[in-house]
């Protein structure tokens, strides 16, 4: 993570750098400009002939638009907004200016411009532009009678205005000077003109398009000029950004029909700018939030939220892989090209305000001390270009948190999400403030506004919950729940299109999903819509491919990531949890594509994988008892009767959970008898199918092993590495065919010795998973002799040797699982019970059974060393090395007695798989649960992150975990690192 | 420690952590591993963000050992021990820094990137969730 302090300075300082680079830039640019304008209104004159395409024309109307992202933050705030707007112009024009862009732009320019900067060439665009507003004056009034298209912009212009009006009534005295409505005016025009092409201008620019022929780009140009729903796919650059973002400004004029209703509004008004006039533009950003996002990390997950409002936009504009950013871009930019009168009008929000302000002139100011503008004095200044002048303004304090939440319902939209950002803003990282929220009946409010019709308070408003339903405070997420916040956040999944929105509504859900008792709420109301609108979506699964068409690859997309958490998080909720996710249509078919591009692409140590992969895991956790139909695979080479034999068992197992040491016996000569009937496995045949597989059979098709076992190979990621191991496992385990040719098929792969090579892994739980997996892998009598002759040593090396200080600090789970499997290794088979005594294991193992001071991990050494005293062929061998009976006996009898009366965690470990704690098998400990979303917020705790650094190194690091003796004759040129227990 | 820019002040938040050996038959132990030194290479360490710092980190704690239970972290940075700096120091010469046989007791200046975030969250920034 970054230093904020550090990185803002530097990040600003970078910005001004680069806006002076690029105000030279422009300067000379717009003096290129002007050339040409001049020579192209001319031409312009002479219609026929003029070559220029209208789309540039457009495009230059809207770098005006958005100029305020170009220019920088502090040059913009104290000049006059002419000159920003100008900058922008320059800009965006470099290229090849149409005659009728030249005309608009020199419209931007603005007489003022043009008197500073003495071009000749731009008196005629003077000209031009006064024509321009007449026109747009006398049609005004037109707009709000006949709305004859849906597109007219009149209407919304109408109630635009009328806000615009008042506010720069209001605020005008200080911040809006002459120029500033002219300037307005002009781009009233611009739009007006561009969307109804009625103007002679634009009727002429259309005309003339297609005279030329360029019937594509008229299209083009049509479809923006309407400004209606163009969207354009992402264009990262800047000189093809303005296109796309002006499409997005002006279909958002369109939600504000509703406002029509109110044409109160005199037509001079109307003049102003229908783009920036509208309430949600200016408001969109809300109070708080821009401080937040200033503050953030660049490593940020949210593209857009990092996006600091200042110079630096450009610069990321500039290198674009900004999804989800162009649309909001224009949004922000808006009100900061507006600059004065934004303030006039935020002026008067407040006033309305007042009545839940009450004592707000008394009130002390607030904090303008707070070092930045940070997020206090957001509502009153926040947006302001000079803060100062509202810090001077006695008048502004923050809002209590009452009043913000009374200004959720605060009749006028932006008030509502305004009030709801600032709310997401306030919980950051504030449990008290999330609890608060809660106690004063905030929730139910924001859950409310999800089902609002305005992108921005809906959006706002799944902000503020997000923030709201992270952390460990569980009463927060239930409070969100008892108010049916969960289906609501489904059903605006299903309504939304906006990627961010999904993102919030997802990365709320994976907030609530980590609460047990939440988990089949999740299922119940948003499974299949997770499903069908996100992860079968993104996995790039399709439900019938085209034959033709390359399979589409999976995209890591934050809504991805956010679903998958989520869905891995209620699949550790139990069998019934497991059944809904696995006959959910589509979602096992979806992850296995997702997860099938990861390793085709080599991209598997992100967190959509590690996520897929764990529900991967958990969803194979019992299938050979839980998938419908598995009776008639049950192992008909098991020696009982096939039909007996799985239920039996079962039963057995769950004995064992009590701690029971028949049922444990019983277990193990059961295996033995086992083991016995496994060598015919590599002939076993695998049931014939007439139809593909599809759905939940997938999940133990023969198949997935080369998926899981690339995943073990490549990934870096622990956590994949666990869960990849612990499918494996899972799979593995259980009498029945498909666990019978699981088996087999790792051997076939070469993966028996991939997962050897895991057991020196630095992580805990890969090591046990690993160890668990290859337990149940050595049912397969093949692979029990591979396993003993290759493995040994390595599972050796992780046990601790008594007195001396382990080599890893293997916790105790996972050092009785390594023995277990030992115990199964060398079950049957005195070969491996003779390597395991050549692996100096012995010591080892009289050390554990003598000393440990875990009852499991005593009573599992002492079953080991029984058993392979139990080969007499070997005790001769033994004794020579100074062993006799006694180190062989199991210790006393009183150690029997802590394991019945402690944990009955014993048998549990020794059944193949863990029945005892699901967690075992559900992906999520609470640590991930509870920091998921650190990573996003910069605050990351060490311990979530360190497994992510290491992944990086695993490589070297997994040898570190070795004495260092034995890092020198490791192969690399590198010196590898050393680690030295003090 | 991350991002050190030149100029810009640095903020280093340390965290006193006092762990008293434990005696394990002829050996004291302090029930941590260390990584780093000036002799190892830096891009290995999986702990530091800057892959360039050479200073000693901690790799692994005993479970219940004496370092946990004076609460140190994987992945602490140890400045100082007992007053000395460790921040440029050859791996062997931390290790033995940290094992003298005379010494009961080792006060160890370490930072925690934790902590260092909740520092500077606690500055004013608000970064959101």
């Amino acid at each position: 993570m970054e230093d904020y302090d550090v990185r803002s300075a530097a990040s600003i300082l970078a910005s001004v750098k680069e806006q002076e680079a690029r105000f030279e830039q422009l300067t000379r640019a717009l003096e290129e400009e002007r050339r040409n304008v001049s020579l192209q209104l001319d031409r312009a004159n002479l219609p026929p002939n003029t070559p220029t395409s209208q789309p540039l024309a457009w495009q230059q109307l809207v770098m005006q638009e958005q100029s305020p992202s170009n220019a920088t933050s502090l040059s913009m705030m104290q000049e006059p907004q002419e000159v920003v707007e100008e900058t922008v112009t320059i800009e965006e024009d470099p290229g090849t200016p149409t005659s009728h862009v030249s005309v608009v732009t020199s419209d931007d320019g603005t007489t003022r411009r043009t008197e500073t900067k003495d071009i000749s060439s731009n008196v005629k665009v003077t000209k031009m532009v006064k024509t321009v507003t007449t026109r747009t004056v006398r049609q005004v009034p037109l707009g709000p009678d006949g709305l004859p298209l849906p597109e007219g912009s009149s209407p919304l212009g109408s109630y635009t205005d009328s806000i615009d009006r008042r506010y720069m009534k209001n605020g005008g005295d200080r911040f809006i000077t002459p120029q500033a409505t002219s300037t307005l005016t002009r781009s009233y025009n611009n739009s007006y003109n561009d969307s109804y092409g009625e103007t002679p201008e634009s009727q002429y620019i259309r005309h003339y398009g297609l005279h030329d022929g360029y019937a594509d780009l008229t299209e083009n140009y049509g479809s923006l000029s309407r400004g209606v729903n163009f969207r354009p796919p992402r264009y990262p650059y800047l000189p093809n950004s303005y296109r796309p973002e002006n499409s997005y400004t002006l279909p958002i004029r369109k939600d504000d029909y509703g406002h029509v209703a109110q044409p109160q509004v005199p037509m001079g008004s109307s003049t102003v700018d229908l783009n920036r006039s509208q309430p949600e533009r200016f408001q969109a950003e809300p109070y708080g939030l821009e401080d937040d996002r200033r503050s953030l990390p660049p490593e940020e997950e949210e593209p857009y939220e990092l996006e600091p409002d200042y110079s630096t936009a450009n610069r990321r504009t500039l290198q674009g892989p900004n999804r989800g950013r162009t649309h909001r871009e224009p949004l922000r930019d808006v009100p900061r090209v507006r600059g004065y009168p934004d303030e006039a009008i935020e002026a008067e929000l407040i006033d309305e305000r007042h009545p839940y302000i009450h004592g707000m002139y008394s009130a002390p100011l607030a904090q303008p001390e707070r070092g930045s503008m940070a997020s206090l004095d957001r509502m009153g200044g926040r947006r302001s270009p000079s803060i100062d002048s509202i810090r001077k303004d006695p008048r502004w304090r923050d809002p209590d948190l009452t009043e913000v939440i009374a200004m959720l319902g605060h009749p006028i939209d932006p008030v509502k999400s305004n009030a709801a950002a600032y709310l997401q803003h306030l919980c950051y990282e504030n449990d008290k403030i999330k609890k608060d929220v809660r106690q004063l009946k905030g929730i139910p409010v924001l859950v409310s506004l999800l089902d609002h019709p305005k992108s921005e308070v809906h959006r706002k408003a799944c902000g503020a919950l997000r923030n709201i339903s992270y952390g460990k405070d569980n009463d927060n997420k239930v409070a969100i729940k008892i108010c049916d916040g969960i289906p609501a956040l489904v059903r605006l999944l299903r309504k939304t299109n906006d990627m961010e929105v999904r993102e919030l509504i997802t990365g709320t859900l994976w907030n609530l999903s980590s609460y047990e008792p939440l988990k089949m709420v999740i299922i119940n109301h948003g499974l299949q819509t997770l499903t069908n609108e996100v992860i079968i979506p993104h996995s790039g699964w399709e439900h019938e491919p085209n034959e033709d068409s390359k399979p589409r690859d999976a995209e890591w997309t934050t809504v991805f990531k956010n679903t998958s958490g989520c869905l891995r998080n209620v699949s550790s909720d139990g069998a019934e949890a497991r059944r809904r996710l696995r006959e959910c249509e589509g979602l096992v078919d979806a992850l296995l594509h997702a997860l099938q591009s990861a390793v085709g692409k080599k991209d598997m140590d992100n967190k959509s994988v590690e996520n897929c992969v764990c529900i991967m895991r958990n969803l194979s956790y019992h299938v050979h008892k839980e998938v419908p139909g598995a009776e008639r695979f049950l192992d008909p080479s098991a020696p009982q009767a096939p039909g007996s034999a799985g239920p039996q068992r079962k039963k057995k197992d769950d004995a064992g959970c009590f701690g029971g040491k028949k049922a444990k016996e019983e277990w193990f000569n059961q295996g033995r008898k086992n083991g016995d009937n496994d060598k015919n496995y590599d002939t076993l045949d695998l049931p014939k199918r007439s139809e593909p597989t599809k759905g939940f059979e997938l999940l133990y098709q023969p198949e997935v092993v080369r998926l899981y076992l690339s995943l073990l190979t490549e990934s870096q990621n622990y956590n994949t590495l666990e869960a990849a191991a612990g499918a494996l496992q899972n799979l593995s385990a259980g009498q029945w065919t498909w666990s019978n040719y699981i088996r087999a098929t790792v051997r076939k792969e070469k993966g028996l010795p991939i997962l050897v090579e895991l057991l020196r892994s630095d992580s805990d739980k890969v090591v046990r998973a690993v160890s668990i997996a290859l337990r149940n892998l050595s049912i397969d009598r093949r692979n029990k002799d591979l396993i003993g002759s290759y493995a040994m040593r390595d599972l050796v090396s992780n046990l601790p040797s008594g007195q001396q200080r382990p080599a890893k600090n293997l916790e105790e789970d996972t050092v009785v699982a390594i023995l277990n499997t030992i115990h199964e290794i060398v079950t049957d088979s005195s070969e491996n019970a003779r390597s395991l005594a050549q692996a100096q294991a012995i010591e080892k193992l009289v050390a554990i059974n003598r000393t440990s001071q875990s009852a499991r991990e005593t009573k599992a050494a002492s079953h080991v060393l029984q058993t392979v005293w139990s080969y007499k062929e070997l005790r001769n061998a033994l004794t020579k090395d100074g062993w006799n009976k006694s180190h062989f006996q199991p210790t006393l009898t009183a150690t029997p007695k802590p394991t019945k009366n402690g944990k009955p965690g014993y048998d549990d470990t020794t059944l193949p798989l863990m029945e005892k704690n699901q967690d075992g098998y559900s992906t999520i400990d609470q640590r991930d649960k509870d920091l998921k979303y650190k990573t996003v917020d910069g605050s990351v705790d060490q311990t979530e992150r360190e497994p992510l650094k290491n992944d990086t190194n695993r490589k070297h690091y997994i040898r570190s975990n070795r004495p260092a003796v034995s890092l020198v004759d490791a192969c690399d040129v590198k010196p590898q690192p050393v680690d030295s227990w003090v | 420690m991350s991002n050190f820019i030149p100029g810009q002040p640095l903020i280093a938040v340390v965290l006193r952590i006092e762990i008293k050996k434990l005696r394990q038959g002829d050996n004291l132990i302090l029930g941590f591993s260390i990584g780093g030194g000036i002799d190892q290479d830096p891009g290995q360490n999986p702990f530091s963000d800057d892959k360039t710092d050479k200073g000693i980190y901690v790799t692994r704690i005993t479970p219940g050992g004496p370092a946990e239970e004076a609460d140190l972290r994987m992945g602490d940075k140890i400045m100082q021990v007992n007053g000395y700096d460790m921040t440029m120091m050859t791996h062997d010469q931390a290790r033995k820094r940290l094992t003298k046989k005379n010494e009961d007791v080792v006060r160890l200046l370490v930072t925690r990137k934790s902590l260092e975030e909740a520092v500077k969250h606690s500055m004013g920034s608000y970064p959101r969730q």
